[in-house]
């Protein structure tokens, strides 16, 4: 891609400026949203800067005292620290090897499916959770789940005569939160998908039964070839959120028996920054999220690169 | 050192001779016009209406408005233009850091006890009114207890919106007793002893195992109040070098701990009690499932208006109590006595003499006619007087929002100090009851003391020191952990910043301590 560009620019000898000019009407066009991107995600930026200060919101801003590097220094040395990471870390990792490919598996699935009527009842059925909010799944979990009358216990109890503690045993929480999140969002991950494998060409599946492929090697050598890029794009974007786990979901889970393991960066930075009023302190915890994120989002993009795949930027 | 506080010292006795004497030069005129003001409620038409803007959490959908009645009728009685500035209540505490940032304050402003409050106060965003208190018919009865609570560090900056002290109480099915031929139970042993026939001996007659004890939810309060039956210090207590401990270290919670994992092996709470929502707390005690609720004493007849709507006296099947005897009597853990303080703002209210003018204010609203004003309307319009002197609000019980538009938030600016003066509806006998134990209530309650006491690392790190210890408690209780669980958990505790913070709260308990 680039490279084109570059040769571009060079065979034609058009400048910079008489791109511009020629183009006037579709950069008048980007404007509304140029602009929107500068004042409501690059202007507030500034405000990060509240980070290095012992921010308080009567003297404001500016008032405000100047400590330097003094909330990272402690929350590098809170005890906390590591067992919020750690569980941050092993929640997002979960999500990558567990969430992401759901989407995939079931779009690849219903690709298979051959009656339009059928295919298209079973796709609506699993868009539908993605449309309920957080709340109602985690009261759904609770009603199902519980073990004073919860529909799952009572068919465990019926069967091995003892309940599991879903809901408060640290050692299920992440497997709660992963199903939950497979439940809501597969259906409706499988749209991207779908949409490209509308773009595989019949005649490379007649080539291959041609050849012998059976089902699985045509899914294997043909559909999934088609939607590699789309599955990489999807990943570094995914990557980029890595650290967010989203705030609702955990909250809504997180009891007093299960907080060891539940307590994420999200729900770290609402504890101590909101319900506390301490707005620089959790800033710098957003901001050190923001770093691992690019980290990772750059880090993704190089091996894909590696990989001869392609990018986004 | 000694040069020092020399140095200190004078000015600072210069400082309290002139502010005597502003204060007594205030209290005459003030004193001569709240007389005026409490006999003709026209006012002294001499002086001007002065302007005020109220910011305060609002509960009703569509919150009151500057054109209403009741207010007006406040206004003439105050003789103050009075702009309020509501918001509703599950945004408040962001609107307040909202307004804060802002700069523009208005002249008061209900703000509750946390670190963006207690910051903005030290960093002189509010009157520090203490001084000024005695001088007011009304605020000068306010609550010691209730004073010492509301306070930072022992100062007030704001005037406390009181709510009972004693409000703490369980609810008890009066009519499981009945069928088990069991007393109201008076000592932890009888407790025991109820919680375990309202599980097993069949309470309800149905012949079947359909019932237990208590219900819990995950909110932690029940377990704070039944702690303090068995000894346990309210919070922090005094060890025997008179050194502030907080309630876990004694051994009094450890025994405490024990029957409440006791309860819990035998199946006498709820097993899901730990992740069940608070929401649906109450939802087994009134379909009957449960036999008793721990919470306040004013629950009881919420529940029993669950129970059977409506309810007439001989319907009641509920009954409350306070608490029950432990190992050093009745001990009952008071609530802090206040929700919130009206804050002054030094911003808005720049003078010394328009700081007065607002307390007065504060204290006329607190005189009989203006508290009926907030809590029941306009005679007439709002409400009629029976002729037993209690109230039929009839803009409510004839349906309609007359009473959300025009009274109900009016109660948000109102101290009710020192007393609560209004007439209320006609009260159930188990109403009066409740009352009856929040009054009794009164005399066992044990203080916090270190509740007025401000630490550095506690507004850092509090909600996660708190949620160490009460994780514990929880694990304990359903068998997660045992006891050397509790052990590492304070332990932990102790290393994720208690220490420290357990030293802030002495110094600042010493210097308390030596400033009275």
């Amino acid at each position: 891609m680039a490279k084109n560009t570059t040769q571009a620019l060079e065979t034609n000898k058009i400048s910079f400026w008489d791109k511009m000019k020629r183009d006037r009407w579709l950069y008048f066009l980007v404007l509304p949203g140029l602009i929107w991107f500068i004042v409501f995600k690059y202007v507030p930026m500034w405000g990060t800067l509240i980070a290095f200060q012992n921010y308080s919101p009567f003297l404001g801003f500016w008032g405000s005292e100047w400590v330097g590097f003094d909330h990272f220094e402690r929350l590098f040395q809170n005890p906390d620290f590591f067992r919020v990471l750690r569980n941050t870390l092993i929640l997002a990792f979960y999500e990558t090897i567990f969430v992401f490919p759901a989407p995939i598996i079931l779009a690849l699935m219903l690709n298979e499916i051959r009656m339009t009527g059928y295919k298209r009842t079973i796709q609506t059925l699993v868009y539908m959770p993605n449309f309920l909010s957080w709340v109602i799944i985690a009261s759904l979990t609770f009603v199902f789940f519980t073990t004073n009358g919860g529909v799952v216990n009572m068919i465990i109890e019926y069967f091995t005569g003892s309940t599991v503690n879903f809901l408060g045993d640290p050692n299920w929480f992440r497997t709660m939160i992963i199903g939950q999140q497979i439940w809501k969002d597969a259906g409706f991950g499988t749209i991207i998908f779908l949409a490209a494998l509308t773009s595989v060409s019949k005649e490379q599946y007649e080539a291959a039964i041609v050849d012998g492929a059976g089902r699985f090697r045509r899914m294997w050598h043909v559909t999934l070839p088609a939607i590699r890029h789309v599955i990489i794009i999807l990943l570094i974007l995914r990557m980029g959120n890595f650290l967010d786990q989203g705030f609702q979901q955990i909250y809504l889970m997180t009891n007093a028996l299960n907080r060891q393991v539940a307590e994420v960066f999200d729900v770290y930075i609402y504890f101590t920054g909101i319900t506390q009023g301490a707005f620089s302190h959790s800033t710098a915890v957003g901001l050190f999220k923001g770093v691992v994120g690019i980290v990772l989002i750059l880090g993704t993009r190089y091996i894909a690169k590696r990989l001869n795949q392609e990018t986004l930027f | 050192m000694k040069r020092y506080k020399k140095k200190v010292l004078l000015p600072v006795a210069g400082m309290v001779v002139v502010a005597g004497l502003a204060a007594c030069g205030g209290n005459n005129d003030e004193s001569a016009n709240a007389s005026n003001n409490g006999t003709n409620s026209n006012g002294d038409l001499s002086e001007e209406r002065m302007s005020v803007r109220i910011m305060a959490p609002s509960f009703a959908p569509d919150p009151v408005g500057n054109d209403s009645p009741a207010l007006q009728a406040i206004e003439d009685y105050t003789n103050m233009d009075i702009e309020l500035q509501f918001v509703a209540n599950a945004n408040y505490e962001d609107r307040f850091n909202v307004t804060l940032a802002s700069g523009d304050l208005p002249e008061i402003i209900v703000a509750y006890k946390d670190a963006s409050f207690i910051s903005a106060a030290e960093d002189g965003a509010f009157w520090d009114v203490t001084d000024y208190l005695d001088d007011y018919e009304n605020l000068s009865g306010a609550n010691e207890v209730v004073l010492n609570n509301a306070s930072i560090n022992g100062r007030q900056y704001g005037i406390y919106r009181s709510r009972p002290l004693g409000r703490n109480a369980a609810t008890i099915n009066t009519q499981w007793l009945e069928n088990l031929g069991l007393e109201m139970p008076t000592t932890i042993e009888e407790f025991h002893e109820v919680l375990r026939a309202f599980t097993y001996d069949d309470p309800n007659q149905s012949g079947q195992d359909d019932t237990y004890g208590m219900v819990v939810s995950e909110w932690e309060g029940p377990w704070d109040q039944m702690q303090v039956w068995f000894g346990t210090p309210n919070e922090w207590g005094e060890n025997e070098n008179g050194e502030l401990e907080p309630d876990f270290m004694s051994d009094e919670y450890r025994d405490a701990l024990a029957f409440f994992r006791e309860m819990y092996e035998e199946g006498l709470v709820n097993e899901d009690f730990a992740i069940m929502d608070s929401g649906e707390w109450f939802d087994p005690f009134v379909s009957q499932q449960a036999g008793m609720v721990v919470d306040v004493a004013d629950q009881a007849n919420r529940l029993q208006n669950q129970i059977t709507d409506d309810y007439s006296d001989d319907e009641i099947i509920v009954d409350v109590f306070g608490g029950v005897e432990g190992p050093n009597g009745l001990q009952i853990k008071p609530t802090t006595g206040y929700h919130g303080v009206l804050a002054i703002s030094t911003t808005s209210v720049e003078t010394e003499e328009e700081l007065r003018r607002v307390l007065q204010f504060l204290n006329d609203l607190s005189d009989e006619e203006p508290q009926n004003l907030s809590y029941n309307g306009v005679e007439g319009v709002h409400h009629e007087v029976n002729e037993d002197g209690t109230v039929d609000i009839t803009s409510q019980s004839e349906g309609g929002d007359l009473f959300d538009r025009e009274v109900r938030d009016l109660n948000q600016f109102q101290v009710a100090i020192p007393e609560e003066k209004f007439k209320l509806p006609p009260q159930s006998a188990l109403q009066q009851r409740a009352d009856e134990v929040m009054e009794e209530n009164m005399e066992y309650v044990v203080p916090n003391p270190a509740e007025p006491l401000v630490s550095n690392t506690y507004r850092e790190r509090g909600s996660q020191l708190d949620n160490i210890i009460d994780d514990a408690r929880i694990q304990y209780i359903v068998g997660q952990i045992d006891e050397s669980g509790l052990d590492e958990a304070v332990e932990r505790w102790l290393n994720s910043g208690g220490t420290e913070y357990m030293q802030e709260i002495n110094e600042a308990y010493q210097e308390a301590q030596a400033a009275q």
